[in-house]
């Protein structure tokens, strides 16, 4: 079987390490507030909907993070603005935004040059491929997300507890849920360089989840969600290696079974602690 | 002599076709303690959210401490109100800790990650007044409903706000836990001087310890101040015809006694917190 050795000694494989792991740092530490704010399939609609972006970006010859990543942040402050508002519901509005926009990549892809588009890359993530452009704009959407995450973790966190009181003493909620939304949709993009399109929620919403049983509060949860994303993170990466399976679905794939691990094992202790109680 | 605590000038909300409220005028001093009662969709709730900024009246104004509630004194103004608003069940799915919870009433700590965190005797002396402070370190989760309440109560006095506003804050109380918290907000009122304004459905059981109580359903149908009769019409037009007022307690704001002398009159006390206004179609 392959070692560690001959992992750490491909080129491919090191090269992807660094940004892995730096999607994996910021995509679980929002993953907390995704989870607090109940903003999971916000996250499917917002990275379905950069397919636009990316077919603009496609279409105009323009750089693809960026313009994915203005998109993003562009439907996620629109559903945030839509949201509150009467008639329509947020769950109805990502509907709509992430067929109409997706819909709209696929026009926009179908005119392009076959061979300008990794499709498949963009649909499932291509982490062995960063370019020195991606790796930069990697590192400024990290450094944004990860400073408003520091700034900002301890309202966020109890807005979602209650939203209400807290604007009742006079915090600015909505501009605190606007700035949510747009790191939210940030975070997006630069988990689809990883796991692509379609399977960046898993990204987004896993480690949090994972982490939720077994934190006691905010610092608890994100350090958990923190840990068992790198390492899930890692260990993907090394088992895509060694089967030659593709790098995103088997992170996401390993970040499913810490979720399984960590729901069982929560459950088996309570249940155990449970039945010596009765007896 | 300083500007009232809470002043509202014909405040109207909803379309003018169908108030939700309307023609409501109300002062409050520091230290006073208003009770306000009414039936379901009388419009008590959104009272206090235009009190607090949380909705913007169609007509009328709002001074706080004697200036007006506007966008910009709104940070300031509201930083010296804080608001218990009605339990809901959705907020207690997060992992967190009651003194967390408490520490979310001060204006410190929702500052950056790296600021440190409000003085904890601060927080423990809310929860002791809530009785509270042995499950400091308590998951808020595994509290009982009445429990997180005063978890709750304790986030809203942390910061010793000028004004406080309680939507129903004894719903998942028990009778002595009602009872404690009504001497609680009425000692707040007394030495700390805080003006206090709680809807509450169970007039006879607020009656002893507030100052007024004000009648509401749409508008104010009679503001009246301790010892004070309420006139049977008022019940009448706030409840509709098929009710009848029945007396229990010597101090209660509004009864009166069989003979139609008000019971404040009466000699001798009876025991409180039964219920005034019954009928069948509230």
């Amino acid at each position: 079987m392959t070692g560690i050795d001959d992992f750490l000694a491909s080129v491919v494989m090191r090269e992807a390490l660094a940004p892995a792991t730096l999607i994996a740092i910021v995509a679980s530490s929002i993953s907390v507030m995704v989870l607090a704010h109940r903003l999971a399939f916000m996250t499917v609609g917002v990275s379905h909907a950069t397919l636009a972006g990316l077919g603009f970006a496609v279409a105009f010859s323009l750089p693809l993070l960026p313009s994915a990543a203005f998109t993003a942040v562009a439907v996620a402050l629109i559903l945030a603005l839509l949201s509150p508002k009467r008639g329509i519901n947020e769950d109805a509005a990502t509907g709509v935004l992430f067929a109409g926009a997706m819909a709209l990549g696929i026009v926009l892809l179908s005119g392009a040059n076959r061979h300008d588009v990794d499709l498949f890359g963009l649909l499932f993530g291509n982490i062995l491929m960063v370019s020195d452009e991606d790796r930069f704009w990697l590192q400024c959407g990290s450094a944004v997300a990860m400073i408003s995450l520091l700034w900002l973790a301890k309202p966020w966190w109890s807005m979602a507890f209650d939203s209400t009181s807290m604007r009742a003493m006079g915090l600015p909620v909505q501009r605190y849920r606007l700035l949510l939304y747009a790191v939210v949709g940030l975070t997006v993009v630069m988990c689809v360089k990883l796991a692509g399109i379609v399977l960046t929620a898993g990204l987004l919403v896993l480690p949090a989840a994972s982490a939720w049983l077994w934190g006691r509060g905010l610092i608890s949860i994100w350090v958990i969600s923190l840990l068992l994303s790198l390492g899930g993170t890692w260990t993907g990466l090394y088992i895509s290696y060694v089967f030659d399976w593709p790098s995103g679905a088997t992170v996401v794939l390993v970040l499913c079974a810490v979720f399984l691990v960590s729901r069982i094992s929560y459950w088996l202790i309570h249940h155990k602690e449970t039945l010596r109680r009765h007896h | 002599m300083s500007a009232p605590a809470i002043r509202l000038n014909h405040i109207a909300f909803g379309p003018p076709a169908a108030r939700i409220l309307d023609h409501i005028d109300l002062q409050l001093d520091a230290g006073h303690f208003l009770g306000i009662v009414g039936p379901n969709g009388a419009g008590k709730s959104t009272l206090l959210h235009i009190i607090c900024g949380l909705i913007e009246p169609d007509e009328g104004h709002i001074d706080l401490f004697g200036e007006c509630l506007s966008r910009n004194s709104r940070k300031r103004l509201l930083g010296q109100l804080r608001f218990l608003p009605q339990r809901q069940d959705g907020i207690a799915a997060m992992p967190i800790r009651v003194h967390h919870v408490v520490a979310m009433g001060l204006n410190a700590a929702h500052g950056p990650l790296w600021r440190k965190n409000p003085q904890r005797d601060i927080i423990e002396q809310a929860l002791e007044r809530t009785g509270m402070a042995a499950h400091a370190d308590t998951d808020f989760r595994a509290l009982s409903g009445g429990q997180q309440q005063r978890v709750r109560l304790a986030r809203a006095l942390v910061a010793s706000p000028r004004i406080l506003l309680l939507d129903e804050p004894a719903a998942a109380l028990d009778s002595p836990a009602q009872d404690k918290l009504y001497k609680l907000l009425r000692k707040l009122c007394d030495e700390m001087q805080m003006a206090i304004v709680m809807v509450e459905h169970d007039i006879a059981a607020i009656s002893d310890y507030v100052d007024s109580v004000a009648c509401l359903n749409r508008r104010i149908h009679h503001h009246a101040m301790h010892g004070e009769t309420i006139p049977e019409q008022v019940w009448h037009d706030m409840y509709g015809d098929h009710m009848h007022v029945m007396a229990h307690d010597a101090h209660c704001i509004g009864c009166e006694s069989n003979e139609g002398v008000p019971n404040d009159a009466a000699p001798h006390e009876s025991t409180p917190h039964k219920h005034t206004p019954h009928g069948t179609g509230t």
